[in-house]
């Protein structure tokens, strides 16, 4: 499979990018690391006119860690985040997430902010040109179907970013720019909930930092995926917990996030009521049973990737678990706190 | 394909981006409609096994296929074509990556090495020879993207673990399943001190 023809942009700052944005509009997309929208361009998913490379603008790499929080450039690439000591040691979710994420090769060249604004997937939609033709247009290429769930009103597309659910689990921030201004919001914000459009941006702006907030007190963080094959796979149901201790090591706030579990990664309020408040050792078996039927029940699967829709729903039950098992078992290691 | 000597300094690519900045968006817009029609050829110099090439291309055109269809340095193989096989296996800084997921404009500046930028005059890296003598290729073409993923593994970490062996293949297919031989080739190329 050939890209299509397109004019290929380069500039050198921030400032350059915002502008070529804002111009140009529905006509651009950014290319950061390319190994995601590569593939689109050669299905024909997406045809712009002209595809802007990040490659070139400076100040958009890097790991950093400032007073409160660690700072990761929107163009850090995978690879980096993977290899990085501190993220290891502050944010195990994280790390483990962009240890998943396809093979060392995809990771040396992907990054952060091209993970995380990655367009949901369906097995209909996400196949070249002639057989998606063949079934006609679905809602997400403009037509008025949904392959999936027939007579459907709405796509069922399936966010399946693995760095999304670590990020929002210890309540990252992104920094989003535009001409002239520029506006933060956490994670889970960025994501509309809508299967043709998951990703809440404008054209004309551009997603150039992700915040990590250090958290005083003992924390933990776990991320479990669960793929066919070891490697180069999306994930069909995963999982990402974060747990905060307070001073008297009552566990004091759970986060628990779905990825694979429908058009956005899922982050069920008050699911883990039963864990709230007790120390970490208290947390009984049926604690952890009664948090993860309720996390699980935000799990929205149809048949439209590689397992049934019935299998994945179990899936997401499970990976809860053992990401909840996991964050748990480091908070009771005595002196660990990532 | 035009392969010259030297570069001259880059000045198609600037232009472009240079017009366009200082005007309002609202004219870059208009523009834009305009140059759709006409996509030109880019100037590149791409470095690959230490040697300069300067090539006119289109900007859609990934960096295997400007390896394999103008250049001719046919060792990178290309399969799947999106990123899943690892055929087509490149080092871009040393660092193995997909060239069929890369655009050969936006690699410019960058050290590129292919299986044929491997062998000394002639004769075989270690883990070339490791390969052969260990039965580390049945088909042969997953070959190369293999043998660099190695080169690269071996670089960061001469003496690795068979898992960190594993791992590091884990991105290449070997449709002939050679995985066991693969793997005993690149730990005899380690223990050789390379």
């Amino acid at each position: 499979m050939n890209l299509p023809r397109f004019e290929f942009l380069s500039p050198t700052t921030i400032k350059e990018t915002l502008l070529l944005m804002s111009g140009y509009k529905e006509k651009l997309r950014v290319l950061a690391g390319g190994t995601e929208i590569t593939g689109r361009l050669k299905h024909r998913l997406v045809t712009p006119t002209y595809i802007l490379s990040l490659k070139r603008v400076h100040g958009l790499t890097g790991i950093t860690q400032k007073k409160s929080e660690v700072v990761i450039g929107a163009t850090t690439t995978l690879s980096e985040i993977a290899d990085s000591q501190l993220i290891a040691s502050l944010f195990t979710s994280v790390s483990e997430a962009s240890r998943r994420v396809a093979a060392p090769a995809i990771r040396n060249v992907a990054t952060v902010a091209g993970n995380l604004l990655q367009e949901s997937r369906c097995l209909y939609y996400n196949q070249s040109e002639l057989p998606r033709n063949g079934l006609g247009p679905c809602y997400k290429v403009g037509g008025e179907t949904c392959h999936a769930v027939k007579g459907s009103k709405r796509c069922f597309s399936v966010y399946q970013g693995d760095l999304a659910p670590a990020l929002i689990a210890v309540g990252a921030q992104a920094r989003v720019q535009k001409t002239g201004s520029f506006r933060t919001v956490p994670v889970e914000d960025l994501f509309t909930d809508k299967g043709t459009n998951p990703i809440g941006l404008a054209r004309n702006e551009l997603l150039t930092e992700i915040m990590l907030p250090i958290r005083k007190g003992r924390s933990a963080s776990a991320y479990q995926k669960f793929t066919l094959r070891g490697s180069i796979e999306y994930p069909l149901a995963s999982a990402a917990v974060f747990l905060q201790e307070e001073k008297g090591g009552m566990i004091e706030e759970v986060r628990i996030v779905l990825g694979a579990a429908g058009p956005s990664p899922k982050l069920p309020e008050d699911a883990a009521k039963a864990i709230l408040g007790k120390r970490p050792q208290d947390v009984k078996t049926t604690d952890v049973q009664q948090a993860v039927s309720l996390a699980a029940k935000a799990m929205e699967a149809v048949d439209n990737l590689m397992l049934p829709s019935s299998y994945r729903r179990r899936l997401a039950a499970v990976m809860t678990k053992r990401a909840l098992e996991e964050a748990l078992r480091s908070l009771r290691e005595v002196g660990h706190a990532s | 394909m035009q392969a010259r000597r030297k570069p001259a300094p880059q000045k198609q690519a600037t232009r472009a981006t240079k017009r366009i900045s200082k005007q309002p968006a609202k004219r870059t817009a208009k523009q834009a409609l305009k140059k759709a029609i006409t996509i030109e050829k880019k100037r590149v110099t791409l470095h690959i096994n230490k040697e300069d090439y300067e090539l006119f291309i289109y900007p859609h055109r990934t960096l295997g296929e400007v390896l394999r269809d103008e250049l001719h340095l046919t060792g990178t193989k290309q399969s799947c074509n999106e990123g899943a096989c690892g055929t087509c296996t490149v080092l871009l800084d040393g660092a193995p990556v997909r060239s069929c997921l890369l655009l050969a404009v936006d690699v410019e500046g960058k050290e590129i090495t292919t299986i044929e930028g491997l062998a000394d005059n002639g004769k075989l890296h270690p883990i070339q020879e490791a390969f052969v003598e260990h039965y580390a290729i049945q088909c042969g073409f997953c070959t190369p993207g293999m043998i660099l993923t190695a080169k690269a593994l071996l670089d960061k970490n001469p003496h690795p673990t068979e898992e960190e062996i594993r791992n590091a293949i884990s991105g290449n297919i070997c449709r002939c399943t050679g995985y066991s031989k693969i793997v005993e080739a690149i730990k005899a190329a380690s223990e050789r001190g390379r």
